[in-house]
């Protein structure tokens, strides 16, 4: 069995031999990078910062929230905001491996600056198993490019350190438990963060209606688990597709996009079948989508796809 | 209680391992083309899948041909490793007419270790473009779905044992009982290969 014990003590002997001066942590604020840096915190102490930056793609109120965790756990905490970066690249980007990769570059560009500002020659990486496997390399098929790992530009002036790559999500989440961090129940959200969630190309715009999509979702369920009307998927979000379908609006014909609900069971990541969320919880989500955002949104659906044959993931 | 886990590039190559670790299994990932000198004290090995294609791609598959043939200890062959182990006999394997992906029932029509203590239908998970089409003589049908007549063989008189589907994944019922069955059919293997030394 996984021991949450030792795998601490170990992970942090390691990284305090490996470590010999300043680190730099990447945090999302997601359970495998906070519970990275609460190992290399344990580790090497001062000689960590922590970096959050602020995409552009984190969820509605991210941003201060993942500060504000961050700062309660005790982490020297840089924030760098990295919005125009990040749009600017991606413009006109519609291909996800593309829009995976130039993610990636950006990530480590962004790190590389502020490394060589700390004088900080590692880089450490909350990075987990499914992570690497579906990467590929070797004799293993590419599923998609983690911006972690397939996402690294070629030639880069860091050293990677990835103190939790042989766990699976459930077994971070122990870690959490174990280290007493609170992020133990956070809902699975990729690095990419909404940029994976808007099929096709990132404009300010579609992000913007992804945003307000999955914190519509977020609210409905949220509810729902209140009223026990739902357990708690593994994971659920909303997705943007680029599909434009007819709808009607009062009276006046409407021509807008489409929003995928999914939700899904699993363990570790690696396989899923959809969580069969009852149809009144999905009525609601549904109708406060198509209302919320009515001129730019007029359908919703709801993705009934096991992994395999889909990812967790529509990019 | 040694068991090595054969990567052949399977998404689940590093489940496998999991699982043996969680049943107690000494257990580490090796390349396909580790020497068999390397793994000669095993207790069992497992075959991973991968993303070659049998048909026309079993050149990737290293020197599990070798561990067939001259390692003296079980082999569970899973996706493409089940696909080699017949193919390596004498058999053949191509594209299915019908690919699996995910929830899929299996029945199992003829009992063996493998199976043991097994409901006679259970829900597998599979992830296949390829199966094996004809199955040499050395190997016996165990179990089947809608689409794929070959879903577990083993052979008559040696310890090989090969499943189309994936009891390594979370979602497969009885997966964690088929690597126990496994375990201990490694177990009873090494037991009676010391007792002859």
């Amino acid at each position: 069995m996984f021991n949450v014990d030792k795998f601490v003590k170990e992970e942090t002997e390691r990284l305090r031999e490996r470590i010999k001066g300043k680190a730099i942590i990447a945090c999302s604020g997601g359970v495998d990078s906070t519970v990275a840096a609460a190992l290399a915190k344990e580790a090497v102490g001062k000689n960590l910062i922590a970096v959050f930056v602020d995409t552009g793609f984190m969820r509605k109120g991210e941003p201060d929230e993942v500060k504000c965790m961050l700062e309660r756990i005790g982490l020297n905490l840089r924030v760098v905001k990295a919005e125009d970066e990040f749009f600017t690249a991606l413009k006109g980007v519609t291909e996800p491996e593309q829009k995976r990769k130039i993610i990636g570059e950006r990530f480590i560009r962004v790190f590389e600056r502020i490394a060589s500002e700390e004088k900080a020659e590692y880089l450490i990486q909350g990075t987990i198993a499914p992570d690497w496997i579906e990467s590929g390399g070797g004799v293993r098929d590419k599923i998609k490019s983690h911006h972690n790992v397939g996402g690294l530009p070629e030639v880069m002036g860091l050293k990677i350190v990835e103190p939790l790559r042989d766990l699976y999500k459930d077994e971070v989440r122990k870690v959490a438990k174990h280290l007493n961090i609170e992020v133990h129940e956070r809902q699975p959200f990729p690095g990419p963060g909404l940029a994976v969630r808007v099929i096709g190309e990132l404009t300010r715009e579609n992000v913007e209606i992804a945003r307000e999509a999955n914190a519509i979702m977020d609210g409905e369920m949220e509810k729902a688990f209140a009223e026990k009307k739902v357990s708690k998927p593994w994971q659920y979000f909303a997705a943007l597709l680029p599909v434009k379908s007819v709808g009607v609006h009062g009276d006046l014909r409407n021509y807008g996009y489409m929003i995928a609900l999914r939700a899904v069971e699993s363990i570790d990541g690696m396989s899923a079948s959809y969580s069969k969320i009852p149809h009144d919880v999905l009525d609601k989500i549904s109708v406060k989508i198509t209302n919320v955002l009515g001129k730019k949104v007029n359908r919703v659906v709801y993705d009934i796809t096991n992994k395999p044959p889909g990812t967790i993931e529509f990019e | 209680m040694k068991i090595f886990v054969v990567d052949n590039g399977s998404q689940w190559t590093h489940r496998e391992w999991r699982v043996l670790r969680d049943l107690g299994v000494d257990t580490k990932i090796i390349v396909n083309d580790t020497s068999l000198d390397e793994i000669k004290d095993v207790d069992g090995l497992v075959l991973s899948g991968g993303a070659a294609r049998i048909g026309w791609e079993s050149a990737k598959l290293g020197n599990i041909g070798e561990y067939i043939d001259k390692g003296d200890f079980p082999i569970l062959g899973i996706c493409v490793g089940h696909q080699f182990m017949a193919l390596h006999y004498g058999g053949s394997a191509g594209p299915s007419d019908i690919p699996e992906f995910g929830r899929m029932e299996v029945e199992i029509h003829k009992a063996s270790p493998i199976f043991r203590n097994l409901p006679q239908k259970f829900t597998a998970w599979e992830s296949h473009n390829d199966e094996i089409k004809d199955l040499p003589k050395e190997f016996e049908i165990l179990a089947s779905s809608v689409n794929c007549r070959i879903q577990a063989i083993h052979h008559r008189t040696k310890p090989l044992f090969g499943l189309q589907f994936h009891p390594e994944v979370e979602d497969c019922e009885f997966g964690d009982d088929i690597f126990r069955n496994f375990i201990e059919i490694c177990r009873q293997h090494s037991e009676k290969k010391h007792k002859h030394e």
